[in-house]
């Protein structure tokens, strides 16, 4: 269903157990082992950071897909969940990532409502890598015939903006804590965790991070100050706090945060899933550490030309 | 019949006959439709494609309906050129959607540069009960039929509204009813959510709902609109079935060479010559409408008669029964008290006053007089005849590409229904 998550096509089919995810891959990797071989790419998260972050907010601010920041951000969003989801049925070393990314973000336009003529959106792809996109508009229109067809035609995704906007009345989060919370949820993209986790689960670790962590740097956005972000939810204590928010023993902590703690301890949410988000947040802005734009734009040219994934 | 003439697919299919391998981004679809169905003729078209009867084949069991979006076409040859966003939003939500009154999707094959969506085939829709029931002369739709019909619509509606999904182009082409007498919602090409959308709901589509169902808050040019355009449609829908004719049967404006939507005057005139002028003190946001000025010059271009008298609905009402012999003591029954109800509640201006679907199935019209059949054709002597299904061979073939000769056909329903009378 269109607005209920629990009877969606995402709940239903794109929703994996980190062990399954991992078969998955292992199974891609396993039908090309030559390539994997040949090709190593960067971390997947780095490259997500390659594409997703940088590149895509490139093309958006290009296209000035709307006024409002959360038009873009949805479209965004929704093209990084097509991505993800098309990755698990194809390996990466088969496909021109330039390519996909411009389908899905292409597809995920008009997905939003916010649709761009395929000349345009070719054109200003274009104008970032010239070198592996074609001016051919046939190439894109092609492209998506493959990206839904992968999909299953499951086009609509469910996001934790739409949470974190109907939790911010009560809780009672102030701008600077949903703006945090906001970018929070834009960072998780760059991870496994929109295949692991329902978006609740994801929008409720986004608000805790915002409240508990407080980090110095509100509203980074894109992925600036995140080893900020990172450090305070290494050694703020934090992490204990959010432990014991398990054993619904929070004595003595702010009011604020012991308001969300009563909240937690009565909705049904699952703690684990949270704080296991909340590691895997923490691992991302480590792993930000070693990003270097230029090795994985090596790689991928590398790969793109010598298997003509362009052509 | 079909086996070879029959162009549902392009000739030549380009990645099957032309490359044998697949190459890196090349697109072939891993399921192929001549693989999976037998095409036994063609159903109806329109500005997205054509829509033809299938039965499954290689142990797939049933009959489909098939609906293939046209490529475009650039010079003689087809080209991938992006998927028509109307296409994508039927494709996603009917994936999505499931429910017994929702037309249900059994699968969707992408295949040589074309969409194949293919749905259960249903053998009825209400255009054409409608229809049948005016021939050779008119003979009213049997109240309990009705009150099926209108129950069951205004399930599925409950559905979509409830998960957010505004259908926005609802007539009695687009109901389809089955053989054993379920309802289903047809057609969600022009259906989108409204769930805090992007861009404003009017941004997209300047104009929806066929002209004779369109609610009069669109009429006056409204930007925001909402679930109530669904159910001032279904209003004029349980008119139709009433009295067997559409009952605001306006004639559409054109758009001009500026491509500027122009007010429907006429349509107006028609909704207005039945429920009366609507008025700011019962419709408060009537006066800042886009086209209030518009409806003001209507009122002093005209005869002032029947614009200053109240709603005539339930005179309307009244007669449509008495000429359909519908009374409680006729083979047909009667809608009664209720039924006017129910339409007076539906057919209401304001459109944050009309009735919601879940009031509608909570109205005394249906919790009144007993049970309900989940089949609309029970108790019902006399068979309606079967969707008519052409084996027109030169229709199809000499149109080089499907619904390219028809498109800009505004309602495809009109086109059906003239094209039924002539024969």
């Amino acid at each position: 269903m269109a607005a209920n998550y629990w009877a969606s096509t995402q709940r239903r089919h794109w929703l994996f157990s980190r062990e399954k995810l991992a078969d998955i891959r292992e199974g891609l990797r396993e039908k090309d082992k030559v390539a994997h071989s040949q090709f190593p790419l960067p971390d997947q998260r780095l490259l997500n950071i390659y594409f997703n972050q940088r590149r895509l907010i490139q093309i958006i601010e290009l296209i000035k897909l709307g006024k409002r920041m959360s038009t873009r951000q949805q479209a965004i969003a929704t093209a990084q969940v097509y991505l993800k989801r098309f990755y698990t049925k194809n390996e990466i070393r088969q496909t021109s990532p330039y390519l996909v990314l411009t389908t899905a973000f292409y597809l995920a336009c008009k997905m939003e409502e916010s649709p761009q003529h395929i000349r345009f959106v070719v054109g200003e792809a274009r104008g970032l890598w010239p070198e592996f996109i074609t001016p051919d508009v046939a190439k894109l229109g092609e492209c998506e015939f493959a990206l839904i067809s992968e999909l299953s035609s499951q086009l609509i995704v469910h996001h934790p903006y739409r949470t974190l906007s109907e939790l911010q009345t009560e809780l009672s989060l102030t701008s600077d804590e949903i703006a945090l919370a906001w970018s929070v949820i834009n960072d998780h993209y760059l991870t496994d965790l929109p295949l692991l986790h329902p978006p609740h689960v994801i929008a409720i670790m986004a608000i805790i991070v915002a409240v508990v962590f407080k980090p110095t740097h509100p509203s980074a956005y894109p992925g600036t100050g995140q080893s900020a972000l990172a450090g305070s939810m290494r050694d703020g204590g934090g992490m204990q706090m959010l432990a014991a928010l398990s054993d619904k023993t929070g004595s003595g902590p702010p009011p604020k945060i012991q308001k969300l703690v009563g909240w937690l301890a009565e909705s049904e949410v699952d703690i684990k899933a949270v704080i296991e988000c909340t590691q895997e947040l923490v691992s991302l802005y480590e792993v930000w550490e070693q990003y270097s734009e230029k090795s994985c734009k090596e790689l991928l040219g590398r790969m793109v030309k010598s298997k003509n994934l362009d052509k | 019949m079909f086996g070879k003439g029959f162009p549902f697919m392009n000739s030549g299919g380009f990645y099957s006959h032309a490359i044998e391998s697949r190459r890196p981004g090349g697109y072939t679809s891993k399921v192929r439709v001549r693989d999976r169905y037998n095409i036994v003729g063609f159903i109806s078209s329109g500005t997205y494609g054509r829509v033809y009867k299938a039965v499954g084949k290689n142990g797939k069991k049933g009959e489909f309906a098939i609906k293939k979006f046209k490529p475009d076409k650039e010079g003689e040859t087809i080209q991938y050129t992006g998927l028509s966003q109307s296409a994508i939003r039927e494709m996603a939500l009917c994936t999505e959607l499931s429910h017994a009154n929702v037309v249900q999707l059994e699968e969707i094959i992408l295949e040589d540069k074309c969409i194949f969506m293919v749905f259960e085939y249903t053998e009825h829709d209400l255009l054409q009960i409608i229809h049948h029931h005016t021939q050779p002369q008119r003979h009213a739709i049997p109240a309990p039929m009705v009150r099926s019909i209108m129950f069951q619509l205004l399930n599925g509606l409950l559905y979509l509204h409830t998960n957010w999904v505004l259908h926005r182009d609802l007539k009695p082409a687009n109901i389809l009813v089955t053989s054993s007498g379920a309802i289903r919602i047809g057609d969600l090409g022009l259906a989108r959510l409204f769930y805090k959308p992007l861009n404003s709901l009017f941004s997209g589509d300047k104009v929806v709902v066929t002209i004779w169902y369109r609610a009069p808050e669109l009429l006056m040019g409204s930007r925001h609109y909402t679930p109530a355009v669904d159910m001032w449609a279904i209003g004029c829908i349980f008119a139709e079935l009433l009295s067997l004719r559409p009952i605001f049967k306006g004639e559409e404006a054109k758009m001009d060479s500026k491509k500027t939507v122009p007010f429907q005057r006429n349509q107006m005139m028609k909704i207005v010559e039945i429920l009366g002028l609507p008025r700011k003190e019962s419709w408060p946001g009537l006066a800042s409408m886009p086209e209030y000025s518009q409806l003001q010059s209507l009122v002093l271009h005209r005869q002032p008669s029947h614009f200053h008298r109240g709603s005539n609905l339930e005179g309307w009402y009244q007669s449509c029964l008495k000429n359909g012999g519908y009374s409680s003591t006729s083979s047909a029954g009667t809608p009664g008290a209720d039924g006017f109800d129910l339409l007076s509640r539906m057919l209401e201006y304001d459109p944050s006053k009309r009735m919601t679907a879940e009031q509608a199935l909570e109205h005394p019209y249906f919790t009144n007089g007993g049970p309900i059949s989940g089949n609309c054709f029970e108790g019902i002597e006399g068979k309606y005849p079967h969707r008519r299904v052409t084996q027109d061979d030169n229709d199809i073939r000499t149109g080089s590409l499907p619904g390219t000769k028809r498109s800009g056909l505004p309602d495809d329903s009109l086109m059906r229904a003239s094209k039924r009378l002539k024969e």
